[in-house]
């Protein structure tokens, strides 16, 4: 006895139809990838990444009179660098742009726009919306494509961060801003949106300090306005300048805090047991020793001691607390005296 | 106002007899405003409400009859030739809605010549003006004003026509007959409409409405085919819970001399009256809810 036939459609069509269905659940009326020409693309005159060259420099070259003129042509020559792995490689990541009337605003990818007509490139792949991303929205594309950058300057990083609070602020009411809300809208971690946050709230020299290149790293920038004395940040703010090293300005930090909080120990400690003496404290540096003795004994009238001193082992921490102790014997018997 | 079009690009699914019977229901069960239009250069739907003429220096085709409101003697009406067809669209010249015997049912019939003009365009801009038409012409405050619902019967094609009813539509229904080759059409249409939603803005997506069996007989071949279809998690949402039948009755409606001319002016309880009522009142249920 024969099987009974079954009918039903082929697997390729099957899966052709559901495929078709799901791209159209997933994406309708989000974007689309498509080739565009870049004779309709227009830079967006608000974004954070401030570039002086634009469209009409890269077409036309740029105008000797310009006041960017040195400006722009820096940015000309960076913009080559890129123009030639374009060349080479094409553009790796599609731009990002809307639809506004007859042409696309862009969102994210001036730099290779540029590049890429600077090559002679007539189209370039883009990601489209196909409605203007809401602010927040197009803050934060920006801002993702731009954490990715190194050409972009602190202050640019803060503006653009700025921007991203701002606008979030807006859509949300005015919520308290945290390194923790920070996190959550960027994604970027915990220790990178307290620098952002502390960074931000800096004090007005340090801002000024931003502003003008002095200050260029991020974690400097939170350090430094950390800081509460402006005095010690000017010292920071000029050893930055200077080239000093993270760990320099924090080693500058500490001395700073010692010298303050010796200060502050000396003008107060009135509470308890009345002092009858002077506690000589502790050092596990046998150095801090050596050089106290040396400069009691350097003082003219205390050369007699030399001998004793000279014998010590410095090396022992034995044998210099007991020059120590020596010296304060010899010292108190010098001031009954 | 709602655009409903039921497209396929595989012929002889039951395009022109769905559109037909949504029409009717819309205007005489629902009492809405409804205007049909013909983008088929066969021109079947118009056949349906008016008397068709063919033109001899038109050898292409079905032309439209005189229109009723025309007058030679009006000076109005002094540059017009008194016919009128969706088709002026493309020609930027009005197009003026015949009325059927159905009252509230206006009909915008096809013009086989000058359809199939738009048709062959193949130069890209011009392509993009003729999408765009059908779109414009819907959208303009006189048809938005007089009509609720719009009816578009399409041309078995994926050509420049089908994509300007696709940009104009809200909702999308596909007739197919349960066998290989129109589900094949599905796919044609269901890639139109994926490149239609990707460009829409969001807030006026196109619909697709689903899936309609036509002309559905109980054998093996068409039960297997829409269980496979009802049984994909993908494609089974889309296959509607309704369907046409196989029944002589529908072509019978559509000659030229049958009483009654509409199945939904047969007696109740009719098979075929109670079938197509219970399809077109679920799809204006999804289309007016």
């Amino acid at each position: 006895m024969s099987k009974k036939k079954r009918f039903g459609i082929s697997e390729a069509l099957t899966r052709g139809l559901s495929e078709t269905i799901h791209v159209v659940e997933n994406n309708a009326g989000i974007f689309r990838n498509i080739i565009l020409p870049l004779s309709r693309i227009e830079l967006d005159p608000d974004n954070p990444r401030k570039l002086a060259i634009d469209l009409t420099d890269v077409r036309q070259g740029i105008r000797p009179d310009d006041p960017l003129y040195a400006r722009k042509q820096e940015e000309l020559e960076k913009l080559k660098e890129l123009a030639h792995t374009i060349k080479t490689n094409g553009v790796i990541n599609p731009v990002v742009v809307y639809k506004r009337g007859e042409l696309y605003r862009m969102v994210a990818g001036e730099r290779r726009c540029l590049a890429s007509l600077l090559i002679g490139k007539q189209e370039i792949e883009a990601r489209v919306f196909n409605e203007k991303p809401k602010n927040f929205e197009l803050k934060l594309i920006q801002w993702v494509e731009n954490t990715a950058r190194e050409d972009l300057t602190l202050a640019e990083r803060l503006d653009n961060m700025r921007d991203i609070i701002r606008e979030y602020q807006g859509q949300h009411g005015q919520v308290e801003v945290t390194a923790t809300l920070i996190k959550t809208i960027t994604g970027l971690s915990l220790s990178q949106t307290t620098y952002y946050l502390t960074a931000l709230n800096a004090p007005e020299d340090v801002q000024v300090g931003i502003q003008n290149g002095s200050i260029r790293n991020l974690d400097k920038a939170a350090l430094i306005a950390g800081v509460l004395s402006s005095e010690v940040r000017q010292q920071l703010m000029q050893a930055c300048v200077a080239g000093s090293s993270l760990k320099a300005l924090k080693s500058l930090i500490n001395q700073q805090k010692m010298i303050k909080h010796h200060q502050a120990r000396l003008s107060t400690s009135k509470r308890g047991r009345q002092t009858a003496k002077i506690n000589m404290g502790t050092t596990m540096k046998a150095a801090v020793i050596k050089t106290i003795v040396d400069c009691v004994i350097s003082k003219k009238e205390y050369d007699k001691y030399l001998d004793i001193f000279s014998r010590v082992d410095w090396m022992d921490l034995r044998q210099t607390t007991h020059a120590f102790r020596k010296l304060i014997e010899l010292l108190e018997v010098e001031m009954v005296a | 106002m709602e655009i409903i079009a039921f497209v396929n690009n595989k012929g002889g699914v039951g395009k022109t007899t769905c559109s037909k019977l949504m029409a009717e229901y819309l205007s005489k069960t629902k009492q809405l405003r409804t205007l049909c239009i013909d983008f088929d250069p066969q021109c079947n739907f118009s056949h349906q409400y008016l008397q068709m003429e063919i033109d001899p220096a038109a050898p292409e085709g079905l032309i439209p009859p005189i229109h009723p409101d025309y007058d030679i003697d009006d000076p109005d009406d002094e540059d017009w030739d008194g016919r009128s067809s969706i088709a002026e669209i493309f020609y930027g010249q009005g197009v003026v809605p015949y009325p059927t015997y159905v009252e509230k049912l206006d009909i915008a019939p096809g013009h086989a010549e000058k359809l199939l003009t738009a048709e062959s365009v193949r130069r890209s801009e011009v392509v993009d003006k003729v999408h765009k038409q059908l779109a414009n012409f819907l959208n303009s405050s006189d048809v938005r004003e007089a009509y609720d619902a719009v009816v578009i019967d399409t041309a078995p094609s994926k050509g420049p026509l089908t994509i300007s009813v696709i940009k104009a539509a809200n909702h999308i229904i596909i007739p197919s007959v349960m066998e290989e080759q129109p589900v094949q059409g599905i796919y044609g249409m269901l890639q139109l409409w994926m490149q239609e939603s990707l460009v829409r803005e969001k807030t006026r997506p196109l619909q697709l409405i689903g899936i309609l069996p036509n002309m559905f007989k109980q054998t093996r071949l068409h039960k297997d085919i829409l269980k496979s279809l009802q049984d994909n998690a993908a494609i089974g949402k889309y296959v509607l819970p309704v369907k046409f039948s196989q029944r002589i009755v529908f072509a019978e409606v559509d000659a030229a001399d049958s009483t009654p001319r509409s199945i939904f002016d047969f007696q109740e309880q009719h098979v075929a009256k109670n079938e197509a009522m219970e399809v077109c009142s679920y799809i204006a249920e999804r289309i007016f809810a």
